[in-house]
């Protein structure tokens, strides 16, 4: 697909880039090679992310208004049926009851953690001598790096029925009983793993960037409010926090959006496939549903859903970034 | 005074204990000989390289390494040439739609993967493309872009606009200034998105779980799945190859970050 798109607008961009540019792309000055060379230097990414990003958009909005199933995949036909899968979609009890429950509540957990966990460590960094928070900065962007798919199997070898470390420390407390407890069985404990999972993973970008926040706050502010009296809880909500409002608005949002259609986190785990339908979420239904059941259908109904969620919310985060600075 | 360095001692130690543990688990049992024999200890009862060779060896993770590696480099030297003329576009010429592609380019990383599978594995599949690893490097090459160019384009925008003047008083064309004082000057930012790029692309799951059928086209993070489940898991090999997979991201991580973070330009408008 974008092997045709590229060659379609290769074949008609020298002839356009002659046309305009004139006899020799020389200096900058001259104005129509100027209007023409910011395109030519977009154009590769412009049409690469046209035809991997904003196409295939376009394209799963048509198929959630298909029957799409391994028929049409096979025999390339297409089948319109209007809105019925979104009236499936939004009739389904589990829509409700299991899937938006668990995206939703999870994304609110895991952002409210990661952040309040994410401030916390950068105000103890802030207050850290330099060779000590280097060397807890550098520990975090360990924890940074691990890789979703690698920190997952961690997790899950730590909550592992029977014998995990963390069952068996939990066993010890008198909290479950290893011999019988499965963590990953009841939607609860299932979603607990995945938010530690996912709070360890996410935590490192907001302390860090909050801590940069921090550092700008001017010595003399934090000074004047303790001369005044104000303990560390007032200073932080009367004179950080409303300073440094943009950046936790900032965060919390890209939180928010990462949280929502987190995935790879979810499927690997065990059930997370699909296997255990009471822990889907919506990005891991609509890949199952897609998948497993070759409903591309609904599943990219679903994945619509998904979608326009997310937009809205990206929508606040532009809204804040434009306030910060203009482009 | 006494009880708050108490306090930030306890802080720093709960603190690096939270971070680090998963990363010394995965290492420690990496090592770990009875790993496989139900052994859960939080320090090897019997070191040995055992688990590696095996990954790499019986388990076909050199494979899977390779794999990795190429469409992984495939993908940064592709972004870096793309994103560097995009970022120069947007940072440099004033032109009309320029802000709605910076928009454009902004709400684009927030579309779901979930959402772009469905329609790319569908046209793959009807363009015969699916289980190439060119096809997965064109995929992480689109995922890449956004991002790059976005970092990229302060990069470009660091760099004064007088050392660009100065090269055309010397009689440059807008190529030779290109290549003799943008790129050289530009080099950490291209650096540190080339890592990036590079960490997208070794790290991604979900395209590489649905396009790749044949297990010799397995990426690792989706040859991983080998050692979870399919005897029973083996988890000291599965923690073996999760370390492979780790360390270079943690490298390359540290790197980019400092290079972000560090002066831009620093030195350029001395001479």
């Amino acid at each position: 697909m974008t092997g045709v798109v590229t060659t379609l607008r290769e074949r008609t961009r020298p002839g356009r880039g002659a046309a305009t540019a004139g006899p020799r792309p020389g200096r900058p000055r001259r104005s129509a090679s100027r209007t023409a060379r910011p395109w030519l230097l977009l154009a590769p990414a412009l049409i690469v992310m046209g035809g991997l990003l904003l196409y295939p958009l376009l394209r799963v909005v048509l198929i959630s208004l298909q029957d799409f199933g391994l028929r049409q995949l096979v025999s390339g036909r297409t089948s319109w049926v209007g809105f019925d899968n979104y009236a499936e979609l939004l009739g389904d009890a589990d829509l409700w009851r299991t899937v938006l429950p668990n995206t939703v509540v999870f994304a609110v957990v895991a952002v409210a953690l990661t952040v309040v966990v994410g401030t916390l460590v950068a105000l103890l960094l802030a207050r850290l001598r330099p060779l000590t928070r280097g060397i807890v900065t550098t520990a975090i962007m360990v924890a940074w790096a691990v890789p979703a798919v690698t920190g997952t199997y961690v997790w899950i070898f730590l909550f592992t029925p029977g014998d995990g470390l963390a069952v068996q420390a939990l066993d010890a407390l008198g909290l479950t009983d290893a011999a019988t407890a499965n963590p990953f069985a009841s939607r609860i404990s299932f979603y607990g793993v995945a938010t530690l999972n996912v709070v360890h993973h996410g935590f490192p970008f907001v302390a860090l960037t909050v801590l940069a926040g921090l550092l700008t706050v001017p010595q003399e502010v934090t000074e004047a409010a303790i001369v005044d009296g104000a303990g560390a809880w007032r200073r932080f909500w009367s004179v950080t926090f409303p300073m440094l409002r943009p950046v936790f608005a900032v965060v919390t949002v890209l939180s928010t959006i990462w949280d929502f259609k987190v995935f790879t986190q979810i499927y690997l785990m065990p059930g997370g496939d699909g296997v255990n339908r009471g822990v889907l979420n919506l990005g891991t239904w609509s890949y199952v549903e897609s998948f497993a059941q070759n409903r591309y259908g609904l599943g990219a109904a679903i994945a619509v859903l998904l979608t326009v969620l997310l937009l809205i919310i990206t929508v606040g985060y532009l809204r804040l970034l434009f306030k910060e600075d203009e482009l | 005074m006494r009880a708050s360095s108490l306090g930030k001692g306890l802080g720093v130690a709960g603190l690096l204990l939270f971070t680090l543990f998963p990363v010394y688990l995965m290492v420690v049992t990496a090592f770990n000989g009875r790993a496989n024999a139900g052994s859960r200890s939080l320090w090897p009862e019997d070191w040995t390289f055992r688990n590696f060779t095996f990954v790499v060896g019986e388990g076909g993770f050199g494979r899977y390494l390779t794999n990795s590696l190429l469409v992984a480099l495939g993908t940064v030297l592709a972004g870096a040439l793309l994103a560097l003329l995009a970022a120069v576009a947007v940072a440099r010429f004033r032109f009309r739609f320029r802000t709605s592609v910076l928009v454009m380019i902004l709400i684009i990383q927030m579309v779901p993967v979930e959402a772009l599978v469905i329609p790319l594995f569908i046209q793959a599949r009807s363009l015969g493309v699916l289980d190439s690893l060119l096809g997965l490097v064109v995929v992480y090459l689109a995922f890449s872009l956004p991002f790059a160019i976005w970092t990229l384009r302060g990069f470009v925008a660091a760099v004064p606009v007088e050392l660009e003047e100065a090269a055309y008083l010397d009689g440059a064309s807008w190529g030779r200034m290109f290549w003799s004082v943008l790129l050289p000057l530009v080099a950490p930012g291209l650096v540190a998105t080339s890592v990036f790029s590079f960490i997208t692309a070794w790290n991604e799951f979900v395209f590489a779980l649905t396009f790749m059928a044949d297990q010799d086209n397995y990426t690792v993070a989706v040859g991983l799945r080998r050692f979870f489940g399919q005897y029973g898991t083996d988890w000291g090999a599965l923690m073996a190859a999760s370390t492979l997979i780790t360390i270079p991201v943690m490298v390359f991580f540290v790197i980019a970050q400092k290079r972000l973070t560090d002066g831009l330009v620093a030195g350029a408008v001395k001479g």
